[in-house]
């Protein structure tokens, strides 16, 4: 009689396990660290590898509801569709609210599983110990959402025998990219988990020494990769989809993703510092409880609507637990920070500023105001209408211009930073460590004004690139040199590969932001139009349909060549045409086609209005995001010849995980 | 507990305990700095209302309507504001966006509807967004409908920009002081849309 | 490369040889003219100041939307009338919303915090790095003398320094 969903029951089957698995598995290891019943905290895998389970329970029940469209289930009903193909149908669970969350709970779940799994060996870890118990209470936490107000397995109201739902939003089915961008992206924010995990359980064992730093380090490399790859994968297929020709919006959902990566970034930078001097345990502590609550903020932000994005998905009373939890989180890490302030207090001094170490405090100091910035613009709307009762909007002029002396002065840190010797610069070493890089500058200005470019802001930025660009290769130069290919990892040097995929990127933007050429060509069949030096040319207009789409097509060939096809599809469920670009992508240039309006070409129609934008360089954007991916690999493997770093200078603590090599810790507990 | 959190860089808790302590008063003001940003952000973020725009709240609710003007089919301006003393119903589509077009019979019978009213009935007008004159001309011989005036948003866009339309179809209800009194987005029903007047109508009463 | 010849070319006056160019490159790019700014910049910047107002935080410039696309459409005309500033067509068309289609935060009132702030943090973050060396300098005085200890962590500091490659000499 009850026709309730296969699917529906199972997807809570599996949430329930998690839930469980997780409150049961944070309170059990909790006390049995408290009562030190070794017994039972060498269980706490246990329920790692349950809320995996439960995870894969309920990410299969909902692709499996996904694929067979059960309409029994609200959220398929939300975003299902009999029209929608394979791969959306695959990536239409995280196009809405429930889904996004309940991968979330997925992907949480599998960083829990990979850290019990990583220290298999130590459960008798107090350190470890801990670290998972803060898993499981944010693995609880998400699972609750997910059990509760973002339930992705409610069940829907009865439809109609041959009811069909609207498929995910059309954004999200015309690209393959959405199947990779959010799970990236959520590598990132997730994967930050680990390394706060391992900050609060600092605090609490008081083991607050450098012993968890090296434990995290690739964790937190990974995640910022992740989340790198993440944002820029984004940038691409707003690029590839949005037809407005740009990557970086300054939207509030981008700002969101942009936050902890930048707090992220910090930390990657001064925890050198701490691993090296063991100085600025507060503020590592700090910049990692920052960005973990970020991604919780990010997320309240985006999921609410409070504030107005295009990606927003509308929200029940999600935003209660999400804003709870930040509150929580904030309070909890303050008050640990607070408890444990006499221990994070380390000696040692910076002597000075022209520094390695004075430069990574630089360095967080523009990362810091940077994501405060971008915060200050994101939250702004809504302290406007706190105060004042009337709404406003602040959109990417005011992003553009502040982020401008921001990115130069990273830019100059880029290049300075890697010549700078720890402790104390010589005047004279620097004019001796600068010179070449110096000159690439001087290159890259020269090359820059030759090709065209003007602008002193633009310039200067060029300038600085070939600085940087010029620093980072000295250090890979030099290290190669003396060490063969070893010179290409640890973190030093991978670092440098970073940096090199980091300039890349910058240039990139800032050309193809300065430099972009648009226009409006009238385009007849069989007719060739010249505009900045490339002819186009229109072989057809095509108009296709099916059950889904109407797409009216111009098919475009550039210089007497390759054929593009931009486009304006009108998705028959919701009504509005949306257009997609045709790109030609080249070494030195995009070509960005669109059609002009809002109104699909007609079969038949023999001329097309055919906007086309000229941008720089697009393409190094993406190469200097795969070339940040790979010296992030490369920065997390160091060579065998180098021990892990370790923490001799600075610690008093009679613990003895000071000292800690791993094997050294685990005997010290 | 001197030596909390620091959001700011100045990274004071790395001071070193071999010498004799140095003064400690930045730390507690950082501290009340950073409780202060981190307080007013959660106050603020929790009393912002969410899903803005998702719902047909639109800040012109009870207030005067925008004395948008267009252009009628046969060329002739049509000013909003002159509108005054009766009911008004205005209805923004475009001639190929598929709700409009599964909305369209149900608009002919709200017409039908208030025309039975007499001079009680609204004013109903359609909004056009962006087609053509032949293209709606077309619409209307094809699915009937179309006998009451039809508007087109040709100076400047202003119904669409002074109303914010989002997506069409809209519809929109302007009492006879000309005050908005409601707005609905997506289609509409034509029972729905004349109890709605009807309610509206005895609650001014 | 000798020695010698290498540290010549790294004098003073192969620095000021370089100054002198860059300050030559950036005269010439940046004060080059880049031509009259077409109508179409102008459209484009025009329109990335204001925000469309039925899309959810996008401007006009980035968003696809009918109504944006009729708001550009009215820039055009606008700029191509040729007789207003760009200031006065901007002004025009968010008047008629109170203001709340420009996402760039006005300099007055409670605006004016959207560019405060970030400022003070930054003088802030500046003040609070200067407080912090000057104490660091004054703890360093206080320390004295080095310890053994002390020795043998430059020590070690400067062998992996060179294991880095970082202190090597060109």
């Amino acid at each position: 009689m009850i026709a309730v969903s296969v699917n529906g029951a199972l997807g809570h089957a599996g949430l329930l396990l998690v839930l469980a698995a997780s409150i049961i598995g944070a309170l059990a290891t909790g006390l049995a660290i408290a009562t030190g019943n070794r017994r039972a905290l060498r269980q706490a895998p246990v329920y790692a590898g349950l809320i995996v389970a439960g995870s894969a329970i309920a990410v299969i029940a909902m692709q499996r509801a996904l694929e067979v469209r059960d309409y029994s289930l609200a959220y398929v009903q939300q975003v299902g569709s009999s029209t929608t193909p394979g791969i959306y149908n695959v990536a239409a669970m995280w196009s809405a609210l429930e889904g996004s969350i309940l991968l979330w709970v997925a992907v949480l779940a599998g960083f829990t599983g990979a850290v019990a799994w990583r220290f298999r060996r130590r459960t008798d870890d107090v350190l470890v110990g801990w670290a998972l118990v803060v898993m499981f209470a944010v693995s609880a936490f998400f699972a609750l959402v997910s059990f509760g107000p973002a339930n992705p397995f409610a069940a829907g109201p009865t439809v109609p025998v041959g009811f069909d739902g609207p498929g995910p939003n059309p954004l999200l089915q015309n690209h393959v990219l959405v199947l990779f961008h959010p799970p990236i992206l959520y590598l990132g924010y997730v994967g930050f988990t680990v390394p706060f995990a391992f900050a609060i359980a600092a605090l609490i064992t008081g083991r607050v020494g450098e012993g968890w730093l090296v434990e995290t380090r690739r964790w937190a490399l990974f995640s910022w990769m992740f989340l790198t790859l993440g944002i820029l994968l984004g940038g691409w297929w707003s690029y590839e989809v949005l037809g407005w020709s740009g990557v970086w919006a300054w939207d509030p959902v981008e700002n969101a993703s942009l936050l902890p990566w930048l707090t992220g970034t910090a930390y990657i930078h001064s925890v050198l510092v701490q691993q090296r001097r063991g100085m600025l345990r507060v503020w590592n502590l700090s910049l990692l409880v920052a960005t973990f609550a970020l991604t919780i903020l990010g997320t309240f932000l985006t999921r609410s609507g409070v504030v107005a994005s295009v990606h927003a998905f509308s929200a029940g009373e999600v935003d209660g637990y999400l804003l709870g939890f930040f509150g929580l989180v904030v309070l909890v890490s303050l008050g640990l920070i607070a408890w444990r302030g006499d221990r994070l207090r380390a000696p040692g001094v910076i002597d000075s500023p022209v520094s390695r170490e004075g430069a990574f405090l630089a360095n967080n100091v523009v990362f810091t105001v940077f994501a405060l910035i971008v915060l200050l613009g994101t939250v702004f709307p809504l302290l406007v209408e706190a105060l004042q009762d009337r709404q406003t909007v602040v959109g990417a002029p005011y992003f553009d211009r502040l982020s401008m002396p921001i990115g130069i002065a990273l830019l100059f840190l880029m290049a300075v930073a890697p010549v700078l010797p720890w402790r104390k610069a010589s005047q004279e070493l620097l004019r001796d460590r600068l010179f070449w890089p110096a000159w690439c500058g001087v290159a890259a200005l020269a090359a820059a004004v030759l090709a065209g470019a003007d602008g002193w802001a633009p310039l200067v930025a060029f300038a600085l690139a070939g600085v940087a660009s010029g620093a980072a290769l000295r250090q890979i130069v030099l290290a190669t040199r003396r060490q063969g290919w070893r010179g290409l990892v640890g973190r030093a040097n991978g670092g440098m590969v970073v940096h090199l995929g980091v300039i890349l990127v910058a240039v990139a933007f800032v050309a193809s932001n300065a430099y972009t050429e648009r226009t409006r060509l009238p385009l007849e069949v069989g007719e060739v139009v010249e505009w900045e030096g490339h002819t186009f040319e229109l072989v057809a207009v095509v108009v296709e349909q099916d059950a889904r789409t109407d797409v009216g097509r111009a098919d475009v060939r550039i210089d007497g060549g390759s054929i593009h096809r931009p486009a304006i599809t009108t998705y028959l469920q919701m009504g509005i045409p949306i257009g997609t670009p045709g790109v030609r992508t080249g070494l030195t240039e995009d070509l960005y086609l669109t059609i002009a309006g809002t109104t699909p070409p007609a079969a038949g129609d023999r001329a097309v209005v055919i906007e086309v934008f000229r941008k720089p360089l697009v393409l190094w954007m993406w190469i200097g995001g795969l070339l940040m991916a790979i010296g992030t690999v490369l920065a997390a493997f160091p060579g065998r010849r180098r021990r892990d770093p370790t923490a001799p200078v600075s610690e008093p603590l009679p613990m003895s995980e000071a000292i800690g090599t791993r094997d050294e810790e685990v005997a010290g507990v | 507990m001197s030596d909390v959190v620091d959001e700011r860089p100045a990274p004071d808790a790395a001071a070193p305990v071999g010498a004799a302590p140095p003064t400690r008063r930045v730390a507690p003001l950082v501290v009340a700095v950073v409780a202060l940003v981190v307080g007013g952000l959660f106050f603020v973020l929790a009393s912002a209302d969410g899903d803005r725009g998702a719902t047909a709240e639109t800040p012109l609710l009870d207030r005067p309507a925008p004395p948008s003007a267009g252009s009628l089919t046969d060329g002739t301006r049509f000013e909003l504001s002159r509108r005054k003393g009766s009911w008004v119903v205005l209805n923004f589509f475009t001639h190929d966006c598929v709700p409009c077009v599964r909305e369209h019979p149900e608009l002919i019978e709200f017409a039908e509807q208030q025309r039975a009213l007499g001079t009680d009935g609204a004013e109903f007008y359609s909004i056009v967004i962006s087609s053509t004159r032949d293209e709606v001309a077309q619409f209307f011989a094809e699915r009937g409908g179309g006998d009451w005036p039809i508007v087109f948003d040709d100076l400047d866009f202003q119904f669409q920009i002074d109303f914010g339309v989002v997506q069409v179809p809209e519809t929109w209800i302007i009492d006879p002081d000309g005050i908005v009194r409601g707005r609905i987005i997506s289609e509409v029903r034509a029972d729905f849309l004349s109890s709605t007047l009807q309610r509206l109508r005895e609650m001014r009463a | 490369m000798s020695s010698g010849l290498n540290r010549r070319l790294k004098s003073w006056p192969s620095w000021i040889l370089l100054l002198f160019v860059v300050v030559g490159l950036l005269a010439v790019g940046a004060t080059r003219d880049g031509g009259p700014r077409t109508p179409d910049q102008r459209v484009d910047s025009i329109s990335k100041r204001i925000a469309c107002p039925v899309c959810q935080g996008e401007s006009v410039y980035e968003s696809r939307h009918p109504t944006s696309v009729n708001i550009r459409q009215v820039i055009e005309a606008r700029v191509d009338e040729g007789r207003f500033t760009d200031a006065e067509i901007i002004e025009g068309i968010v008047a008629a919303r109170e203001g709340q289609e420009l996402l760039v935060p006005s300099a007055d009132g409670v605006e004016a915090l959207a560019w405060a702030l970030p400022a003070t943090a930054f003088v802030v973050a500046i003040a609070g790095l200067v407080i912090a060396f000057r104490r660091w300098r004054e703890n360093a005085e206080r320390l004295g003398v080095a310890t053994d200890d002390d020795y043998a962590i430059v020590a070690e500091a400067m062998a992996r320094e060179r294991l880095d490659g970082t202190c090597g000499d060109t």
